[in-house]
């Protein structure tokens, strides 16, 4: 497949911009289309590698890989240019919904969609996290310090500031002898 | 000063914020509900549903949540202060990743993360879904369900999050 990088800041920054006016129901998935698809920026290969990179480092997956591609093709001005056209949109929408859900919450049957909504959030994050365990299904190490971190952050609301050095350090001891 | 204190607050998330904002739901709950009580679990969970169901990346929860305490300057602080430590460890590891391709040691730091994410994640999942840690059953069996439907289908999430307003208008 030919590809062929944004010729422009301008180009870039409508490319992003596409992005994020689009990612209703989750952001990767129009990533994928607009970055290999339909600008053909990227390739295949090229998008899993730059997401895998982006999954690994702290802060929004996409929010990251506008960084990352931006800086690869125009330096620093591409970074700012591409994280500003990819959060631009959203950021105005987000903050309008939110003012208009200002005047409606007080109704009980609005709150209770509302609640329903979050409760059906909720259960996206677990189903992410039941999707992300698949490497170590297998692994009864890998499991114990995902139950471990449940139960420190989830239950007994320990402060990540505590749990996270701890995790990080018992898991990267145990991938290193090869138990996740 | 919120707006200092925000800012710092989430700052530190942004470094924490390994496999993206969900993981670090539970820490911004404890903090801004159950520590400073800036807001209530309900209005954390009415901003959580918004910046779910509104199309754009779920980091904007954040910027929701910042306006929710200190208005429209709370949205940019807590946004900005969400995405710029993180920003700029993107911008400078990106090059040094890549040179680090082939040593053993990333492997490793690759799969000794994924345990974490998962437990922190699912986390996110409880904390939201258990008001006060008492739990509710409607609200667990709204979560349930669109953790199957996320895990078994192939369905735009989208479908999950509308369901979950019709069974909450339901049951709750």
């Amino acid at each position: 497949m030919q590809v062929t990088p944004p010729s422009s800041l301008r180009e870039l920054f409508v490319g992003f911009l596409s992005i994020g006016a689009r990612s209703f129901g989750g952001v990767m998935p129009w990533a994928h289309r607009v970055l290999v698809e339909e600008r053909r920026w990227i390739s295949q290969e090229d998008f899993t590698a730059v997401v895998g990179l982006c999954q690994f480092l702290p802060g929004p997956n996409v929010g990251n890989a506008s960084i990352v591609l931006g800086r690869r093709w125009f330096g620093i001005k591409g970074s700012i240019v591409a994280f500003l056209g990819f959060f631009g949109l959203p950021f105005v929408w987000v903050l309008a919904l939110a003012a208009l859900y200002a005047d409606f919450s007080s109704d009980p049957v609005v709150k209770r969609v509302v609640i329903g909504v979050a409760a059906a959030g909720a259960g996206l994050f677990i189903g992410t996290a039941i999707k992300l365990a698949k490497p170590i299904a297998r692994s009864p190490a890998g499991l114990a310090v995902a139950a471990g971190c449940f139960i420190a952050v989830g239950i007994g609301r320990v402060s990540m500031l505590i749990v996270i050095p701890v995790a990080a350090l018992a898991s990267y001891l145990l991938a290193r002898n090869k138990l996740i | 000063m919120i707006l200092l204190e925000l800012g710092l607050f989430f700052s530190l998330l942004s470094l924490l914020s390994v496999g993206g904002m969900p993981s670090v739901i539970p820490e911004m709950h404890r903090y801004v509900v159950e520590q400073k009580a800036w807001i209530s679990h309900t209005d954390f969970i009415e901003m959580f549903a918004l910046g779910q169901a509104a199309p754009g990346p779920n980091v904007l929860i954040s910027s929701l949540i910042g306006w929710k305490i200190a208005g429209v300057p709370g949205a940019f602080v807590t946004l900005a202060a969400m995405c710029g430590p993180a920003a700029v460890i993107s911008y400078w590891v990106a090059g040094f990743w890549e040179r680090m391709k082939d040593r053993p040691w990333r492997a490793v730091a690759q799969r000794a993360m994924v345990p974490m994410v998962v437990g922190l994640i699912l986390s996110g999942g409880f904390v939201l879904a258990t008001p006060g840690g008492t739990p509710d059953w409607r609200l667990w069996l709204i979560a349930g369900l669109s953790a199957a439907g996320m895990v078994a289908t192939k369905l735009n999430p989208l479908w999950m999050l509308a369901a979950g307003g019709v069974l909450g208008a339901v049951l709750l």
